[in-house]
């Protein structure tokens, strides 16, 4: 009650004439300017956030696409290429709005035993639906395996399959979709809806059918974890302890 | 013939668009932002004003459901498409996955259009997402199906593309009046 009467007797001055109003007016009583400007004339600048998010997704889906379906593109160089392509994409969507998404890169509530839990959950659910899809007799990993084969043969090739299958998809997947991506949906849409559509994009972005029941409550869990987090860190680590125990899987 | 009254009496009474007591002081309403000792014609102006968001919201409104439709069109196409298909290489081995894909596909544009009254920024983007991905993967397997039908699909990705606006524009209004 107290805290009610201190607010009602502090007045804030109007962003367009300087008189003074109470805090929870709408309208200037003097000029009769609106007073809550961030959600005016937004729309404007929403829109020009989509069309932003909608090049940086475009530019995944024609890479996922040609990657994936075209046997041309089947080669190490290529592979390369296209791991960089989709990082490059990340990186520079997320520094192209640097002072607005920067923030997330911190990690204010660092915690062990956070970590650990989220990466126990990770490896957890990677066993259930590895069990899961044996069962059901679906192959879940098809890309990975063609990691696998395209490494085949090559020095070291348990490191770099590691290296491309846990620690890059988990660093710039993050950063793409839950860093860049989420955030510029937060600004368009309510939390629910932001985290629903990161999740269904980074479903179909795989272009794989079956795996679409697990991706999408995946990504979901991601999108939650990073909001309430309020880092992408939590997320990458997850991402990096699931993606790691269905290399091992296929390694051991 | 209201704004001959003195204003100190005039003032106070209650705003005269949206009800709330307003202070002796204020020359605009601080909630709806009516001009409380405006003119005529200056309050005339304000309340046509707020008619024409009314009707854009109208128009926004049907937009967006003419989004929703073309989701349950889009459901309906892969069923039909399914079914032709597998009517028409029932003997192939791989009909059984290509009807499957068919299905789940309906089935997907089915709920996005089922939910596109609730949450339509969603639905919407996601369902164009899908159709664009799609028509992308089939253009990698026969680039001419690109060109077949071309005029209903940029319709559909035209109304889609309208509706994602209108939410977007709905959602902003709301922001506005502060209807959650």
């Amino acid at each position: 009650m107290l805290s009610e009467q201190h607010q009602a007797t502090e007045a804030v001055h109007c962003i367009q004439c300087g008189a003074s109003n109470a805090v929870n007016v709408k309208f200037c009583s003097n000029c009769g300017y609106r007073q809550e400007d961030p959600a005016i004339d937004e729309t404007a600048h929403n829109w020009q956030l989509l069309k932003q998010a909608a090049l940086f997704y475009g530019v995944y889906i024609v890479v996922c696409a040609l990657s994936s379906f075209v046997d041309y593109f089947k080669t190490v160089g290529w592979f390369l290429v296209v791991e960089i392509i989709g990082a490059g994409t990340a990186v520079l969507f997320f520094t192209y709005n640097w002072n607005d998404y920067k923030k997330q890169l911190r990690w204010p509530s660092f915690s062990w035993q956070k970590l650990a839990a989220y990466g126990s959950i990770a490896m957890a659910s990677n066993l259930l639906i590895h069990y899961i899809s044996s069962w059901i007799n679906i192959i879940i990993f098809s890309r990975d395996y063609y990691y696998y084969s395209i490494f085949a043969g090559m020095p070291g090739a348990a490191y770099l399959i590691i290296f491309f299958t846990a620690i890059t998809p988990a660093l710039f997947e993050e950063l793409g979709f839950r860093g860049y991506l989420l955030q510029s949906l937060l600004n368009i849409a309510d939390t629910g809806q932001a985290v629903f559509i990161s999740a269904f994009l980074f479903g179909i972005i795989h272009l794989n059918f079956v795996s679409l029941f697990w991706l999408i409550p995946f990504a979901l869990f991601l999108g939650y974890v990073r909001v309430k987090e309020n880092t992408i860190w939590y997320g990458v680590f997850f991402h990096f302890c699931f993606n790691l125990t269905a290399c091992l899987f296929e390694l051991l | 013939m209201e704004n001959q009254i003195p204003a100190a009496v005039q003032l106070t009474e209650n705003c005269a668009h949206c009800n709330t007591q307003a202070k002796p002081e204020d020359t605009f309403c601080t909630q709806c932002g009516y001009p409380l000792k405006g003119t005529e014609a200056e309050q005339n102006i304000f309340i046509s004003e707020r008619q024409v968001e009314e009707i854009d919201m109208f128009t926004y409104n049907k937009t967006l459901k003419q989004a929703g439709t073309t989701l349950y069109y889009l459901a309906g196409v892969f069923i039909l498409s399914g079914l032709v298909y597998f009517f028409m290489h029932k003997d192939e081995e791989d009909v059984v996955a290509v009807v499957i894909t068919d299905l789940i596909m309906a089935a997907m544009f089915l709920v996005l259009g089922a939910y596109s009254k609730k949450k339509p920024l969603a639905c919407l983007i996601s369902g164009l997402s899908l159709y664009v991905i799609v028509q992308l993967l089939n253009a990698i397997v026969d680039p001419i199906s690109i060109a077949r039908g071309i005029i209903i699909k940029i319709v559909i990705i035209g109304y889609m593309i309208k509706g994602i606006k209108s939410a977007m524009e709905i959602e902003k209004i709301r922001k506005e009046k502060h209807i959650a």
